[in-house]
């Protein structure tokens, strides 16, 4: 993550040095790409993705059954794998 | 967002999820209006908890309940102290859960087209991510540094025809104007607010031998939300189908919406990301926010 970050501060230091367009930012080239593809990728190890989470409340319910156990439900405004 | 990083970010509560619940995770604008069985299992649970106006407010927060849908616990409250009370109620939920026997599996009967979209078949789905790069003032306390970290994800829907055309190396206007209105969002702090069409002030966006440029404006009438970006990606294909897809999205964002307050002050740098989604990650299924309840909108 601190090389992640590292790259986007780069990144970001070089589009603020180069102001130009009306987005702020000069024109993306290809140095730009890569390092703003990488650095935006999620984090693998976040612990809350180690959690098996499903999406369809029936296909719980249908293992739960099966396996005896309780169902957690994380019930949001938006979905909370994406942007809750 | 702020779960993410907070409940979920306990340990004890990670293991006890893993080992003991199956945890599920949805958006339960969905669940809490779909007339089929799905919808009819979520409202079981949730009416008896203390959320149950199905059509008029929100019922989200954490429930656990038993395979035949008795609700065991219902916990909305984020805050000191907040893990540990949810620790406790996981495990006495479990206690309770683990003497119920012979539960039937209940069958999807027939779905409520409305609330369970799937992605155009032969179409592509690409992720999208969103980030904020730098301005905000210093958080104020864990749950605001949270959201100033935040990485937003959501799902870009690609038809087959237009699938098609990125094969031919053509860029459908339809493919340009629904990247731009309900992907070119900050989504970063919870549901935003999409573009509609006439915020839509400029569009350019090009194909040309695989590289993808362009560069947009986007603002409400009253100019109080803004985003001016540049964009650069790459698209590959193996002659029928399209095998990479990635581009970037950068740009001063400016404003906030109902659902996504605290911004940076003024205009602020947001970069977007897009690949093809593999279906590797649980959230490639998710249908797009800017679909939500209304598909057919989404693909206007």
């Amino acid at each position: 993550m601190k090389i992640r970050n590292l790259l986007l501060s780069v990144s970001v230091l070089t589009g603020c040095f180069l102001l130009a367009a009306s987005s702020g930012f000069a024109e993306l080239d290809k140095s730009d790409f890569e390092t703003l593809h990488e650095s935006l990728k999620p984090d693998s190890t976040e612990s809350w993705r180690q959690i098996p989470w499903r999406i369809s409340l029936l296909e719980g319910q249908r293992v739960a059954a099966a396996e005896g156990k309780p169902i957690f439900i994380w019930a949001m405004d938006g979905h909370p794998l994406g942007c809750t | 967002m702020l779960d993410r990083a907070s409940t979920f970010a306990d340990p004890a509560i990670v293991e006890l999820l893993k080992t003991r619940f199956i945890p599920v995770a949805i958006d339960q604008a969905y669940q809490r209006r779909q007339k089929d069985a799905e919808g009819e299992f979520y409202r079981k649970i949730a009416l008896q908890g203390p959320r149950h106006d199905f059509e008029g407010s929100t019922t989200q927060g954490f429930y656990a309940a038993t395979s035949s849908g008795a609700l065991l616990f219902y916990n909305n409250y984020r805050g000191p102290g907040g893990e540990e009370g949810l620790i406790g109620e996981l495990n006495a939920a479990f206690t309770v859960a683990s003497v119920v026997q012979d539960v039937a599996p209940i069958a999807d009967g027939e779905l409520d087209r409305r609330y369970n979209p799937r992605p155009p078949e032969g179409g592509l789905v690409l992720r999208a991510h969103a980030k904020v790069l730098h301005g905000y003032d210093p958080p104020e306390d864990r749950f605001q540094k949270i959201f100033q970290e935040g990485l937003g994800r959501d799902n870009f829907w690609i038809t087959a025809a237009e699938h098609e055309a990125l094969v031919r190396g053509e860029l459908p206007e339809s493919l340009k104007l629904r990247l731009v209105r309900y992907h070119f969002v900050d989504n970063t702090r919870g549901e935003p607010p999409m573009w509609a069409r006439d915020e839509v002030r400029s569009l350019s966006m090009t194909l040309k031998d695989g590289e993808l440029r362009g560069s947009v404006s986007l603002s409400t009438a009253d100019g109080k939300r803004s985003y001016d970006a540049e964009m650069l990606g790459y698209v590959e294909t193996d002659g029928s189908k399209v095998t990479r897809m990635d581009i970037v999205v950068r740009g001063l964002f400016e404003g906030r919406g109902e659902y996504t307050k605290d911004p940076p002050p003024g205009k602020f740098p947001l970069a977007i990301s897009f690949t093809i989604a593999d279906g590797s990650d649980t959230a490639d299924a998710i249908p797009p926010q800017g679909s939500r309840g209304w598909v057919e909108g989404y693909f206007e």
